[in-house]
């Protein structure tokens, strides 16, 4: 038993160490492309002169020498710091992800619930009721979702639902009417891939040799399906759970700007275009640690689930 | 039992492995969190929609009249704030204009009553009106104003707009730091609260300039880049000691004090004392052209007679700002919903970064009386399609843009409710005048003349633009531009043959710059398609991101490039002294005495009459020049619900909110048809 918690810990402390090398790895490769491209952050239609274009900079730190604003930011941001918002300038970074990242992360938890939840149900029957008409009514679909582009999915969305049936609204943020739509799109390839990978997962286990055991103890088919079968086959979902988080917290950008949801992708999106740095690497930064934070998340329950699977 | 053995094999690490109750228990415990993370999720507390919503385009930058640039910004501040003066139309207008007719707008009172002018036209005296309050309930006063001026002015504010105070006396040497020996300066001492703000400053000292000691200039590479050159350039004048005679209370003598920016590097250049500074600037108080007598009483010099101050005035750069707020939590603390104090008709009920800014109307707002919403929605859409799609959904009562591909039907299924006429805004191509070829002025007019700007309008643009044949859009009151030329083929084919490029043939390439947009884009290709086909000159697209885009224009890197421009102030001089020799904004290289003479001469000219001829003449040079092809003058879009009143056109798309009103039970009755009764949003 103790043995084992401290092989969770030195996995624990190695996998920090190495999101930390990443974390940094990534910011300094943003760093040096934000500087290489051509036309500053202050680039403006309306320009002032050189004495004023050195204050705006310096309120940024961006006169010194390059060293110098590499260290000081890289210190800064390791210390939580991400400095002030360079073009949301009432604002800083730390306060537009703030406000950025609860309606991302709603938005990705309501599709990821709905993905885990209808994937694994159609992918369940699919399998149980191999060949059906459900089976492949539900596969044809989940080619579709995974085949369709979700801001595609999104198009076709508002002109049915929004223009002509009147049931939700075409966009914004604020009421429950207006995450299905978004949600829902950006739930579509996920729930299909769910789907697929239950239904082959489900496919395995069904013939094995402790399935049928279960039934020939007499359990009742439910039991056997929901109880046994499911839970072996639901591994690789498991596994799944981890970049699919990642993708749907941090793939809603297209989705965003289509439904005019002010998430971290809106705010990505804008931060890129209009070159404010330190949003733009402020988002990359967090992005980064969620990514590597829901793989870690998927290891360690991965190692809970399946005892085959050894701590190292 | 062979299969219990295999079972064994599998679970023998069992005593090392997690209890068997929690691996049992994780599958619930996970289901139990993404459940709680669900009903998060969905759980919105709903919140009232308000009175009026609009989309407000980008997201406003800032609040910060010294600091805003754009529209968006545009809208909010004068919403928040109110200048010494505010542009409306003239009382009666309602009556006096149909809804397509552009209603003229002049600075009318507000915080000040129209200002006593003296003869010369420099001195303008505005007294502020009684009962003019900040919304915590403090009055506003000339102090105000004198201080937001100067904050505006200061070089650490570093506003875009400054030079919208350029026309006071001394402001332009104030806030770009030119100082002279002899000169009398201010010197901020380096004891600030916290010195990454500005305001509360460090103690002021008051003095004459008697010397600046500077180090060996540094030798600057040439081939270095202008964010180098502009450090080494920096570096080098934190180092200058400022020897100044510091006037000191109940003494006649003033005392000679040293000053630097970094004392310790620059000591090598003085053997006494030098003390830390932040800044050593011209005295705000005694050269700079505003002056609050007392607290009712302004007084403004200006340079020049400028008969369009008024007009600035009425702008947000100028606008007053709240000083006890600011120098409570700086910059950017203060602008934050919760402690924002503003003057104008509304105030700020919170603001959710990309998504809304929510307006209530301000009570103690001098004409509360008179504002007809209570609350307003201004909301961010970046893009043009949910926009029109949040109109149509009837979720915004008013859309600012719509995607050009729409208009033609939104003119014929919405005639009434889409608002459109002409603004003082032009679209046109800026030419590289040191390019080969493009050097001469005939090449430069052939390729003008070989354009068919109303195929562009008519085929591209699609609004109502009108094509342009002069630089200045019409619409301005006393001003006629100079006859400009139209279409021309034959006339185009023939000065490019006297150039010397007969057919196009010599003429190099001309590269098309413009930011890449469907529509920029789109024009670009026509244009590139009608040189060759007018005049067989063969050009090249270059379609550029936003930033590069402006830097490659001001690094004239580039044989045409697409830009246009929104009048600041309903002036000529708004567009015209643009092309100016020294004004960063030519970028094109071309530089014309005479030109440069007629636009200063009309800035000094305080007879209206002659002074707009001079403007004239001047747009003249520019058109035989040609150092810019005006392509068209833009139209205002708009889409407007039929129940809202108090909506009018004007050459500059400026809505006052304090005239908006929308009639409840017509908006009733057209939200019952379809969706749209439900709340048009709600808080997390």
């Amino acid at each position: 038993m103790s043995r084992r918690l401290l092989g969770l810990g030195i996995l624990l402390g190695k996998r920090v160490l190495w999101m930390l090398l990443t974390v940094w790895i990534v910011f300094t490769i943003t760093w040096i492309l934000m500087r290489l491209v051509p036309g500053g952050p202050y680039s403006a239609e309306k320009k002032v002169p050189p004495a004023i274009q050195r204050n705006l900079e310096a309120q940024f730190r961006m006169n010194e020498p390059l060293l110098v604003q590499y260290g000081s930011q890289l210190w800064d941001a390791l210390r939580g710091d991400l400095r002030l918002s360079m073009k949301l300038q009432d604002y800083s970074v730390n306060e537009v992800i703030a406000q950025g990242f609860p309606v991302s992360a709603a938005l990705g938890i309501f599709a990821l619930t709905f993905a885990l939840f209808f994937g694994t149900v159609a992918g369940v029957i699919s399998a149980v009721r191999r060949n059906s008409f459900f089976d492949y009514s539900f596969m044809a679909f989940a080619t579709l979702g995974i085949a369709v582009p979700n801001f595609v999915l999104a198009g076709v969305a508002i002109l049915i639902i929004v223009f002509q049936w009147h049931l939700l609204p075409p966009a914004g943020w604020g009421s429950r009417d207006h995450i299905w739509l978004p949600a829902l799109c950006l739930a579509a390839p996920y729930t299909a891939y769910v789907a697929r990978l239950t239904r082959a997962g489900m496919l395995e286990v069904l013939n094995l040799d402790y399935i049928r055991t279960a039934y020939a103890k007499g359990l009742s088919p439910r039991t056997v399906i929901v109880k046994h079968a499911l839970r072996g086959a639901i591994l690789p979902v498991v596994s799944y759970i981890g970049p699919a988080a990642a993708g749907i917290l941090t793939g809603s950008l297209i989705l965003e700007r289509i439904f005019n949801i002010p998430g971290m992708g809106s705010h990505f999106i804008e931060a890129a275009s209009q070159r404010d740095y330190t949003l733009a690497m402020g988002i990359v930064l967090v992005s980064t640690i969620l990514v590597y934070v829901m793989n870690m998340l998927v290891d360690i329950s991965y190692a809970v689930i399946d005892p085959r699977v050894k701590m190292e | 039992m062979r299969e219990q053995a295999i079972t064994y094999g599998v679970f023998a690490e069992q005593p090392e492995s997690m209890p068997p109750i929690f691996r049992a228990l994780f599958p619930l415990l996970f289901l139990a969190l993404l459940g709680v993370a669900f009903v998060w999720s969905i759980a919105f507390e709903e919140l009232p929609p308000a009175d009026f919503a609009f989309d407000n385009g980008n997201e406003v930058q800032t609040v910060d009249p010294a600091r805003a640039t754009g529209s968006p910004e545009n809208r909010i501040l004068n919403a928040l704030f109110e200048g010494l003066l505010r542009s409306l139309p003239e009382p009666g207008w309602e009556e006096k204009y149909g809804p397509d007719d552009n209603v003229p707008m002049t600075p009318q009172p507000a915080m000040a009553d129209l200002p006593e002018i003296s003869e010369d036209g420099r001195v303008y005296t505005y007294r502020i009106k009684d009962g003019r309050l900040w919304s915590d309930g403090s009055p506003v006063t000339a102090y105000d104003f004198e201080w937001s001026w100067m904050r505006v002015l200061h070089p650490e504010s570093a506003s875009q707009y400054a030079y919208q105070l350029y026309y006071l006396k001394g402001g332009r040497a104030y806030n770009t730091m030119q100082l002279e020996n002899g000169d009398l300066v201010e010197v901020e001492l380096a004891d600030r609260p916290n010195p990454l703000q500005l305001f509360p400053r460090g103690t002021i000292l008051h003095g004459r300039l008697k010397e600046i000691r500077k180090p060996k200039a540094p030798v600057i590479p040439e081939d270095a880049s202008e964010e180098r050159k502009n450090r080494i350039e920096g570096e080098w004048q934190e180092k200058w000691v400022y020897l100044v005679e510091v006037e000191e209370e109940g003494k006649d003598q003033p005392k000679l004090r040293a000053f630097s920016k970094k004392p310790r590097l620059s000591q090598p250049l003085y053997d006494g004392e030098i003390e830390p500074c932040m800044w050593v600037l011209t005295d705000f108080s005694k050269t700079v052209g505003v002056k609050a007598v007392d607290e009712k009483t302004l007084v403004v010099t200006l340079n020049s007679a400028t008969p369009y101050f008024n007009e600035l005035v009425a702008f947000y750069t100028l606008y007053p700002v709240h000083r006890p707020t600011i120098e409570k939590y700086g910059s950017p603390g203060w602008a934050k919903p919760q402690y924002l104090v503003g003057n104008g008709p509304f105030t700020m009920e919170f603001r959710r970064i990309r998504d809304r800014i929510r307006l209530k109307k301000n009570p103690k707002y001098w004409d509360a009386a008179n504002v007809k919403l209570n609350t307003i929605d201004a909301m961010a859409v970046k893009s043009e399609t949910t926009s029109l799609n949040l109109y149509l959904d009837k979720q915004i009562d008013w859309a600012t843009v719509m995607p050009v591909s729409t208009i033609p039907k939104l003119r014929k299924e919405f005639g009434d409710q889409f608002r459109s006429a002409p603004m003082l805004t032009v679209y046109f191509y800026r030419v590289n005048t040191t390019r080969p070829g493009l050097r001469d002025p005939r090449v430069r007019r052939a390729l003008n003349l070989a354009i068919d700007k109303a195929n562009i309008c008519q085929i591209i643009t699609r609004a109502g633009e009108v094509p342009a044949t002069t630089f200045v859009p019409p619409g301005l009151a006393g001003y006629e531009s100079p006859p400009g030329q139209g279409f021309d083929v034959e006339q185009a084919r023939k000065l490019l043959a006297e150039a010397g490029y007969p057919n196009g043939r010599g003429l190099p390439v001309v590269e098309i710059l413009y930011n890449d947009t469907d529509a920029h884009r789109t024009i670009a290709e026509r244009v590139q398609q009608m040189w060759r086909e007018n005049l067989g000159v063969e050009s090249r697209l270059r379609g550029l991101e936003w930033g590069v885009y402006l830097d490659a224009q001001d690094k004239l890197d580039y044989g045409v490039a697409r830009a246009g421009w929104i009048a600041d102030y309903p002036d000529p001089n708004t567009f015209l002294d643009l092309f100016v020799s020294d004004n960063p904004q030519n970028q094109t290289g071309w530089k014309n005495a005479r030109y440069d003479e007629l636009i200063e001469g009309a800035s000094q000219e305080s007879d209206p009459e002659k002074r707009l001829k001079m403007l004239s003449e001047a747009e003249a040079i520019l058109l035989e020049e040609m150092p810019i092809i005006p392509f068209y003058f833009y139209v205002s879009k708009n889409l407007v619900k039929p129940y809202v009143r108090g909506f009018f056109n004007n050459v500059q798309d400026l809505h006052p909110l304090t005239l908006i009103e929308v009639d409840k039970e017509a908006k009733a009755k057209a939200l019952k048809f379809g969706a749209g009764e439900k709340t048009a949003g709600g808080a997390r």
